[in-house]
């Protein structure tokens, strides 16, 4: 409560700089509220954070990727995920085939080749297929949706585990101290030094041998990455909540008698969460970068499932596909590079909005 | 400090403890029969014979999963790593700590070529970037270097590759050595530094982001600071202050950062050897990881441990020695 009668206070000043000569006090002739404009600290971070192009850039990047690969496939459902396209046509190939004869006289005819193609595949984008299709005939414009899908609610759901650990370890650690806290720690220390993407690899050769089906072999990873991934957050919220503790407000809240949980997450935790909002927006755009990767090792996902590392991992096999057909690659990539750039850009403006030091 | 030092040092040797025992335990849930069956596929190309195996099977104490089977398994491991014995490859029939000591040269020189150039750029464009707080030259450079980190390696990469190697045809798409020809001298390293300058553009391109944003932040935050102004004050020269008084400062955190950096350069990247066909080690880890080499994968995440160890303790040690206020205790 106090801090957030100094935050009104400050932006006040800073919103109308003559007011900073004389301070406001409820005491003076008129009325405070006609004085000073009083802005919940929410409506403050807000005005903050639309103040920077950037972040609405961001803001506006994300909303339009998510409407793509969530409403995208109910809207166009012209092609499924793993559908192939069988439309292929019969193709024709002529070559001219000269020989010696007997005689010793150069005879030549026509050799004509019918090839029926029946999987549509590699074809050029057309209003048929957008994006045209990938080697196996299926859309890319709706792979690249559905991939989307994949890559964004994973690394939601891996940033927000990684949070809660993180709370729940750093929380405990911070508040009790001492054996606790070295134990926790000590924890933090060995798993900081997990060497991770090796360790991943090795969890998919796990998988492998235990014969997990393709679709779900993400979801495994992630739950293995969270179990590795949770220390930085928990140093984080310890760190914090070593300073916070020392307040009076917790002095306070022990003269209230209330319950150690209730001190921990209902007083300490939410004084964190700035710092963990920001961290939590920038990690997600490591997180994309990591499933990416992941997949394009063809550890994650895997085809005929789409996720735009996955979409990429072609490449890797396929020089002609790499040197010809953008149209398969470029795309994935580009929503990659979209979507970290995205949440990169908004974790700045709210770590620059949620700062109350910050002054512009 | 002696005292801080021994006290680091004990609790690295601890995370290490800790760190193999996580390998193991993991390594160890790989089950039997999946790991024969690539082994016994492997063995008919390789130079590794059915006695050898059976002895690294011994070794690791693959074969018996009582729970005192497995504690004498990783008793006997952690007691050969003591002595310097990582075990013999499965796929490559060597000894694990030959093939790194053999790859690493490669991942090293990229690694420090591209370290070197990240530096050399990233330092002049945070301060810029910082002593034009706000100006629309500091919007282009954040911008650009947000792109550059938001780019995903193999994506950038293969991007790279297909201009310059296939469109352009200026450097090789892929590998180290060109084998149509034989070099030797100053030839030969010309073709290496041929075929690693893609990887090493890739890589300086992507890390350049966090590095110009780390100096930013310091440079405007000693430019915010008591001295800085004194400086002002005094009538000196904006480029002095700037480059004598607010620069020096600004570089602690980044040679800090440097020695934490110094052990990564003999890791190697995976996924950057993996596009370009770099012999590194990382190309050669994942190659090792994906067929179930046992030995290898042990030696190589435990050294990866060690190096991340050694890299933590070297940057806080570094932090001390350069910045007198920071004291160890």
């Amino acid at each position: 409560m106090e801090q957030n009668e100094k935050w009104n206070q400050s932006e006040a000043c800073a919103e109308n700089p003559e007011l900073t000569a004389a301070p406001v006090t409820a005491e003076e002739n008129e009325p405070l509220e006609k004085n000073v404009r009083l802005m919940s600290p929410m409506r403050m971070v807000m005005r903050r954070f639309f103040r920077s192009k950037l972040s609405i850039v961001g803001l506006v990047m994300l909303i339009s990727l998510f409407l793509f690969c969530w409403l995208g496939p109910v809207v166009y459902t012209r092609w499924g995920e793993t559908e192939q396209d069988m439309s292929g046509k019969i193709e024709y190939t002529m070559t001219e085939i000269t020989y010696k004869n007997e005689k010793g006289e150069d005879v030549s005819f026509y050799q004509v080749i019918e090839t029926g193609k029946r999987i549509n595949s590699l074809a050029k984008p057309s209003s048929e297929h957008l994006l045209g299709t990938d080697k196996d005939g299926r859309d890319v414009f709706t792979r690249l949706m559905y991939g989307g899908r994949i890559s964004l609610a994973v690394s939601f759901i891996a940033v927000f585990a990684i949070t809660l650990f993180g709370i729940v370890f750093g929380g405990i650690a911070g508040y009790f101290g001492g054996a606790v806290d070295n134990v926790i720690m000590r924890i933090c220390d060995i798993l900081m030094c997990l060497p991770g993407f090796p360790i991943l690899l090795i969890i998919s050769t796990l998988l492998d041998a235990a014969n997990v089906e393709s679709s779900s072999r993400i979801y495994f990873l992630m739950a293995f990455l969270t179990l590795f991934s949770w220390p930085g957050t928990a140093r984080l919220v310890r760190g914090q909540i070593l300073s916070l503790r020392e307040q009076e407000y917790m002095v306070a809240a022990e003269a209230m008698g209330y319950s150690t949980s209730r001190k921990i997450f209902k007083h300490l935790v939410p004084n964190v969460m700035p710092q963990l909002i920001v961290s939590m927006t920038l990690s997600l755009g490591g997180m994309i970068l990591y499933e990416a990767s992941l997949s394009y090792l063809n550890m994650g996902v895997r085809a005929p499932f789409a996720a735009w590392g996955t979409m990429i991992n072609i490449v890797a096999e396929d020089q002609n596909i790499l040197q010809n057909f953008f149209n398969i690659w470029g795309p994935p990539g580009l929503c990659i590079v979209i979507a970290v750039l995205a949440f990169n850009f908004v974790g700045d403006g709210l770590r620059d909005a949620l700062d109350p030091k910050m002054r512009r | 400090m002696f005292k801080y030092i021994l006290k680091r040092l004990l609790l690295s040797i601890f995370i290490l403890l800790g760190v193999s025992l996580i390998i193991y335990i993991l390594v160890r849930s790989m089950p039997y029969d999946f790991v024969s069956n690539k082994i016994s596929a492997l063995q008919s190309n390789t130079s590794l014979d059915a006695t050898a195996v059976e002895k690294m099977y011994e070794m690791y104490g693959l074969q018996d999963n009582s729970f005192l089977g497995i504690l004498k398994g990783y008793a006997n491991w952690l007691g050969a790593l003591c002595r310097f014995d990582f075990g013999k490859s499965f796929v490559y029939g060597d000894s694990v700590l030959n093939i790194i000591v053999d790859k690493m040269g490669v991942s090293f020189a990229v690694a420090l070529i591209a370290t070197f150039f990240e530096f050399l750029i990233a330092i002049p464009l945070g301060i810029t970037a910082a002593t034009h707080q706000y100006s629309l030259r500091d919007y282009v450079v954040t911008i650009l270097v947000m792109v550059g980190i938001s780019l995903p390696t193999f994506f950038f990469g293969q991007i790279l590759k297909d201009l310059f190697a296939m469109k352009l045809g200026w450097f090789p798409p892929s590998g180290l050595l060109d084998a149509s020809q034989t070099l030797d001298g100053i030839a030969l390293l010309g073709d290496y530094l041929r075929h690693m300058f893609i990887p090493i553009l890739t890589v300086v391109i992507l890390s350049i982001g966090g590095r110009m944003r780390m100096t930013r932040t310091n440079m405007l935050e000693v430019l915010s600071s008591d001295y800085i102004r004194t400086a002002r004050a005094k009538g000196l020269k904006e480029k002095i202050v700037i480059y004598k008084h607010a620069f020096r400062n600004t570089l602690i955190p980044l040679v800090t950062s440097l020695a934490g950096l110094l052990p990564s350069l003999f890791s190697g990247a995976i996924i950057t050897e993996q596009v370009f066909d770099l012999p590194g080690i990382g190309n050669v880890a994942f190659k090792a990881m994906m067929q179930a080499d046992i030995p290898f994968i042990m030696g190589y995440n435990m050294f990866l441990a060690l190096l991340s160890v050694v890299g933590v303790l070297l940057a806080d040690l570094m932090y001390a020695v350069v910045d007198p206020r920071v004291k160890l205790s």
